[in-house]
């Protein structure tokens, strides 16, 4: 049992896979970079826009905090998918087909910050 | 009385075709409040200027027009305007900042950083850097040998 599953993860540590878009890592990375670039320079044409009530600083700092949720990917595939998902993103928002409540979900304001020590679940437990 | 200041405003502008421009003001009035308007900076180098002007009049026959343009850049210049732009930066310790400082290695900037970086040098410089040559670039002195690489400054 233990020497089939060692088996499997070794095959799969050297299997060839389809690429999505890039070949390799850089290239990937390279993708990466040019979303930031027009994330970066769609940011103050959205806030424009759709008339948000954020400057252009705290878009952009909202821009990298989602970039750096995924920082610690290495497969070039998963990054060509978080990249494809990312320009679909930044094609709905440069073209107006979102609206400003969609734009503003990033921001997570209306949601309650979930409670994570032991008194606040406390608290929260026995609410109908 | 306005219009005589603007007159000598026009004259001192552009030097060498003074005796066409002071032939052609009276159909010029109607342009030169928005151009004067434009560059109160200038005015007092224009009074300097007229001043000169009245002791040596320049007579040339030659139509010169002055289109504006931006002065030659110069490495000195160009590394200036790096520097500069690299210490508005807000990430950047300005007092740690050398031409030779890796951004990630010295300045610990991101990947990310950097791209926010060369994307500043674009718009100072106004012409675009594409990313597979923006990616080399790691130090403000690589920047200047690239920007004068692209613009044929050299010295």
């Amino acid at each position: 049992m233990a020497s089939t599953a060692a088996t499997r993860t070794a095959a799969g540590a050297s299997k060839i896979v389809k690429p999505i878009f890039s070949r390799d890592l850089d290239e990937a990375k390279r993708r990466v970079r040019e979303l930031y670039r027009a994330w970066y320079r769609e940011v103050p044409n959205t806030v424009a826009m759709f008339q948000l009530d954020i400057n252009t600083q705290q878009g952009r700092d909202k821009v990298r905090e989602m970039f750096d949720k995924n920082k610690h990917v290495t497969d070039p595939r998963l990054i060509d998918m978080l990249v494809i998902k990312g320009k679909m993103e930044l094609q709905e928002t440069i073209h107006v087909w979102k609206q400003k409540t969609h734009v503003m979900r990033y921001f997570h304001e209306s949601e309650e910050p979930r409670a994570t020590d032991f008194l606040s679940k406390f608290y929260r437990a026995n609410e109908p | 009385m306005a219009s005589r200041a603007l007159q000598k405003c026009v004259r001192s502008l552009a030097r060498p075709s003074l005796r066409l421009l002071s032939a052609n003001l009276g159909m010029r009035a109607a342009p030169i409040p928005a151009a004067a308007a434009l560059r109160p900076l200038s005015f007092a180098a224009a009074s300097r200027r007229t001043r000169w002007l009245s002791q040596n009049p320049i007579s040339s026959g030659v139509l010169c027009r002055q289109y504006s343009d931006l002065p030659p850049l110069t490495l000195e210049s160009i590394k200036d305007r790096v520097i500069y732009v690299l210490k508005l930066y807000d990430k950047i310790n300005p007092e740690k900042l050398e031409t030779t400082s890796h951004f990630m290695k010295d300045l610990g900037l991101d990947s990310l950083d950097q791209v926010e970086i060369i994307m500043a040098m674009e718009d100072e410089f106004g012409f675009e850097i594409p990313d597979a040559e923006a990616e080399k670039l790691m130090t403000p002195s690589e920047i200047v040998q690239y920007i004068a690489n692209k613009k044929d400054v050299y010295e």
